[in-house]
């Protein structure tokens, strides 16, 4: 029989030793990306595969520049994913700020319609909107990518539900000194929502960066092509092992600018994903 | 909870109803300027997401009634009622990537969303270091492009080479199949969703454990229930309402998976991984049969309100 101390440092250990799996297993397959980039072509092909490169370079890191436009890619990614946070952002203040403090006829009602379409996958609409888009006459790439992007339902939602929790004291304050409603929304009400507008920089920056389904089915040459879409081009262009290294490469730079726009914003950016649960 | 604020908001901010109180008051002028204000500050949101999001689901139904290859101009289109509905009732490749999507949903949800309560439980409860680090390790793998998770798990899952084969083979499993074979094809695509998934609904799941108060768990403790005990009477039923949305969040994000199979499979071997969203965009964008993919791509959407209708009905629920 064990006594209760014993019982109690146990479960301590156990539990110890399960956090250690809960960080070890995301990371094992970054750890690999990572000793894949550096390993050169003979190490890649070594059966049993070695966990540690013998003798690691960068070659692959100046090789995936040279076999993608991977620059261009990242230009077009900023450019893409930039404009569409921004848009965005502020889109969905203004939105958020009329739904959650001017009363309408219909206010609830257009706001959970919009709350809907967040649930619905892209796919079902995609037809159509290659449609739209290829006729609205517009033949910049980078427009056709963002029109669909400059407004996002989960913006709406997000800000609104910040919103809600503005005092209308402030608010009406403000409007007693005379400020516009323009004025109280960009210089009263969104410095107090930093948190919120902060989650939400992060959120679409992400979530437009990562995005392939739209960009693949819109734009139609390599020069053009988002991060997401040149990676997608270099896995189909090598396929064979001795490439893997350059594949990792492209995968991990390819990733470090939502991976860092998100350790930096972290702390916030997790609460105030964790808060959109709650109150959904 | 949402309800009881939009009650709760004051009646100085109702600019479309008059207003009794306030200094500003129900001035007229004022009024219809903040009506302004509010109708400019909207309509760039109800513009975009009108345009390209409620008009081409319409669209969607539209075409779905109609044939259209894509690459001739819309003029060509020809009116065949619901006929592409009938076709695909009988469509054995449109009914096995149903049974495929549903199989891999099925998958994807049936496993996160326990792993995610247990890990939630083990990153909320215990007061050990490591919590923090283990959280934030957790959530970048949702930020990592899925197809960067893609590339990588395609390395990992190499047949000799490959690091997981070599582990299966050091425990004596054998030489596992991954993705070549199509009895694990899609459980290999499951896996790395998940691995990528867990993060995002540990944190929904520990902000709804913040919300149970802990005094419930002191009296528990007082009446002597263990761990087990307190996790299955308290924390379980309390969490109903994060487990129901982390279910919800987790079919519909389950539903649209595309790009690892675009990248990776490109639905095979045979039809394995040919899930609902890749067979609508073949359809389409490969084949160009337009109304066929809109009727697919409509019957999508048919199923998943039923689904989420069915879902939010068990939250509300008791």
């Amino acid at each position: 029989m064990m006594s209760p101390r014993w019982r109690t440092r146990v479960s301590r250990w156990l539990v110890r030793a399960a956090i250690g799996v809960v960080i070890l297993v995301p990371l094992f397959p970054v750890y690999w990306m990572v000793i894949s980039s550096l390993k050169r072509p003979a190490d890649l092909l070594s059966v049993p595969p070695t966990w540690f490169p013998h003798d690691p370079t960068f070659a692959a890191y100046r090789t995936v520049f040279q076999v993608i436009p991977f620059a261009r890619s990242f230009l077009n990614s900023f450019l893409i994913a930039g404009t569409a946070t921004l848009s965005v952002l502020l889109t969905s203040i203004m939105a958020g700020y009329v739904f959650g403090k001017y009363h309408f006829k219909g206010r609830d009602a257009l706001f959970w319609a919009i709350v809907a379409t967040m649930f619905m996958p892209p796919i079902v609409t995609l037809v159509p909107l290659y449609w739209m888009v290829q006729h609205t006459g517009i033949s910049n790439a980078y427009v056709r990518v963002l029109l669909p992007w400059l407004a996002n339902a989960f913006g709406v939602f997000l800000m609104r539900q910040f919103m809600m929790d503005v005092p209308d004291e402030l608010i009406d304050a403000a409007r007693v000194d005379g400020a516009s409603e323009g004025r109280i929304v960009f210089r009263v009400v969104a410095p107090l929502l930093w948190p919120a507008i902060l989650t939400l920089g992060v959120f679409a920056f992400v979530y437009y960066w990562n995005n392939f389904l739209w960009p693949l089915t819109i734009l139609q040459s390599a020069s053009q092509y988002p991060v997401v879409l040149a990676l997608a081009q270099l896995l189909s262009y090598n396929t064979t092992v001795q490439y893997q290294n350059v594949v990792m490469a492209g995968a991990l730079i390819g990733s470090l600018p939502t991976i860092v726009v998100f350790l930096l914003a972290q702390r916030v950016f997790v609460q105030g994903i964790a808060r959109s649960g709650v109150k959904g | 909870m949402m309800a009881a604020s939009v009650e709760s908001l004051g009646a100085p901010s109702r600019p479309a109803a008059p207003v009794r109180t306030g200094r500003w008051g129900g001035h007229p002028t004022h009024l219809a300027q903040q009506r302004r204000w509010g109708a400019l500050m909207l309509s760039p949101t109800l513009l975009i997401l009108g345009l390209f999001t409620f008009v081409p689901i319409v669209l969607t139904f539209w075409i779905s009634l109609h044939a259209w290859n894509m690459l001739t101009p819309i003029t060509k289109m020809s009116w065949v009622g619901l006929s592409n509905y009938t076709n695909l009732f009988h469509d054995p490749t449109f009914r096995s990537s149903l049974l495929v999507t549903l199989v891999y949903v099925v998958i994807v949800v049936g496993i996160t969303v326990p792993l995610s309560i247990l890990v939630g439980m083990l990153l909320y409860f215990p007061r050990v270091r490591g919590k923090g680090v283990a959280r934030t390790v957790l959530f970048t793998t949702y930020v990592i492009p899925t197809i960067a998770v893609a590339m990588v798990w395609g390395a990992l899952y190499a047949p000799s080479y490959g690091p997981l084969a070599q582990m299966f083979h050091a425990v004596g499993l054998g030489q596992p199949t991954f993705l070549s074979s199509p009895s694990s094809a899609l459980a290999s695509l499951a896996a790395f969703n998940i691995w990528q998934m867990l993060g995002y609904y540990t944190v929904l799941v520990v902000a709804g454990l913040t919300q149970i108060p802990g005094d419930l768990y002191e009296a528990a403790r007082v009446d002597g229930a263990g761990f087990v005990r307190q996790a299955m009477s308290i924390t379980l039923p309390l969490l109903r309402r994060t487990t129901v949305f982390v279910v919800l969040i987790g079919v519909i994000n389950a539903v649209q998976v595309f790009d690892p199979v675009y990248v990776l499979t490109q639905g095979g071997p045979i039809t394995s991984t040919t899930v609902i969203s890749y067979d609508i965009q073949r359809t389409a964008f490969t084949y160009g049969l337009a109304g066929e993919a809109s009727a697919m791509a409509f019957s999508l959407l048919v199923l998943l309100v039923a689904v989420a209708v069915v879902i939010l009905a068990f939250m509300r629920s008791r």
